[in-house]
């Protein structure tokens, strides 16, 4: 996965931190944890919707998993790629303990939200309306229009194929504007 | 029903692009993921909080350090032999419990945890750092010696705390290192 401009410019300092974690270095640790945690703490505040319980969670459990599994990391994608990865499974697995299994689909016989695209946005507005979003929907949304993966990385990452990406993040927006049509209206509580 | 070709409008697209790509983690939070590595064995214990500087070493550290950290745990084990014939009030008001066994635990799993933090520093052998290896050097040493003046009380006559004392003496005076350089750690 290889979100736009996410990268960090240099990768070899990460690389020789994560070997100082291998072997037991704390202040590595530290080092990398307060490099990485304010993005992956953002990812995972919106894929749990704003639970921010859940999300602290998640951020824990994403670093416990990470330096688990450290010393097998290849390198080919960037740390922080590898990492939000990490804590995009880590999310899911939390919805699965919690038994409530993620969205992956609409209803059969549901219509999606009919909504025109929208010319004025704001993000306050914007970031409630998705966490609103139900979770399958929202994590392909976040994953693809906030932290612009491609669907073929979505595809990857949530096991479904790439064109069930497209459908989702299509009637994900198409909810996303029906929400911030009706709020923009009075009409949203 | 999807439509292939939905694209974000231009405000839609500012808007996404608004929204922050980071948020401060929750206080203590880094703390607690930390005590967790460690308890997991994943990060070493270490001498000291880790903030600032980085720890680095040099081979000639090292050897000091293991010499430092075997000293100390027989040390430990030392005291351990002679803590049955303290006081208990002493014990009790270190927190070391009731009983002759579990102070003796104790002072065998501290001498252990100080061997291991030193012990698990001994891959860091390249350093620039000469200020923050003297702060390692002289930390270690400093709990060894509060530890050997603790051996030597309870055995005056036992002549491995007394080298231990003679010798630190010794580099005190060769060193002349500042007193505000010397700060106690952790015992």
């Amino acid at each position: 996965m290889t979100p736009q401009g996410a990268a960090p410019a240099v990768a070899e300092p990460e690389r020789v931190l994560a070997e100082q974690v291998l072997a037991g270095d704390e202040l590595a640790f530290r080092q990398l944890y307060r490099r990485y945690t304010p993005r992956l703490h953002q990812l995972v505040l919106r894929l749990v919707g704003w639970r921010e319980a859940d999300a602290e969670d998640a951020v824990q459990d994403t670093w416990l998993k990470a330096t688990e599994r450290l010393g097998s990391f290849r390198w080919e994608s960037s740390f922080g790629t590898w990492l939000c990865a990490i804590g995009l499974n880590v999310v899911r697995e939390q919805a699965r303990r919690r038994s409530r299994r993620p969205e992956v689909d609409w209803p059969e016989d549901h219509d999606p939200p009919q909504a025109a695209p929208l010319e004025r946005v704001e993000p306050l507005d914007l970031e409630r309306a998705v966490a609103g979003l139900p979770e399958g929907y929202r994590t392909v949304l976040v994953l693809h229009d906030v932290e612009g993966f491609t669907h073929e990385e979505i595809g990857a990452a949530l096991g479904i194929a790439a064109g069930t990406s497209k459908s989702q993040l299509f009637w994900a927006r198409q909810a996303v504007r029906a929400a911030l049509g009706g709020r923009q209206k009075g009409s949203l509580a | 029903m999807t439509d292939p070709h939905d694209e974000l409008t231009p405000a839609e697209r500012r808007a996404f692009e608004a929204l922050p790509r980071e948020a401060k983690p929750p206080a203590g939070l880094e703390d607690r993921t930390v005590a967790l590595l460690r308890s997991r064995g994943v990060l070493a214990v270490p001498l000291r909080p880790v903030r600032g500087s980085p720890r680095r070493w040099q081979p000639a550290w090292l050897v000091g350090a293991l010499a430092a950290s075997l000293a100390l745990f027989a040390s430990g084990f030392a005291a351990g032999q002679y803590l049955g014939a303290r006081s208990a009030t002493i014990a009790a008001a270190i927190g070391l419990g009731s009983s002759l066994a579990e102070r003796t635990q104790h002072v065998q799993r501290t001498g252990s945890e100080y061997v291991a933090a030193l012990s698990s520093l001994i891959q860091e052998r390249d350093t620039s750092d000469a200020a923050a290896r003297v702060h390692a050097t002289q930390t270690a040493l400093d709990a060894l010696g509060a530890a050997a003046r603790e051996v030597a009380r309870l055995a005056p006559d036992d002549p491995l705390a007394g080298a231990v004392l003679r010798g630190l003496t010794e580099r005190r005076r060769a060193t002349q290192a500042p007193a505000a350089q010397r700060a106690v750690v952790w015992y």
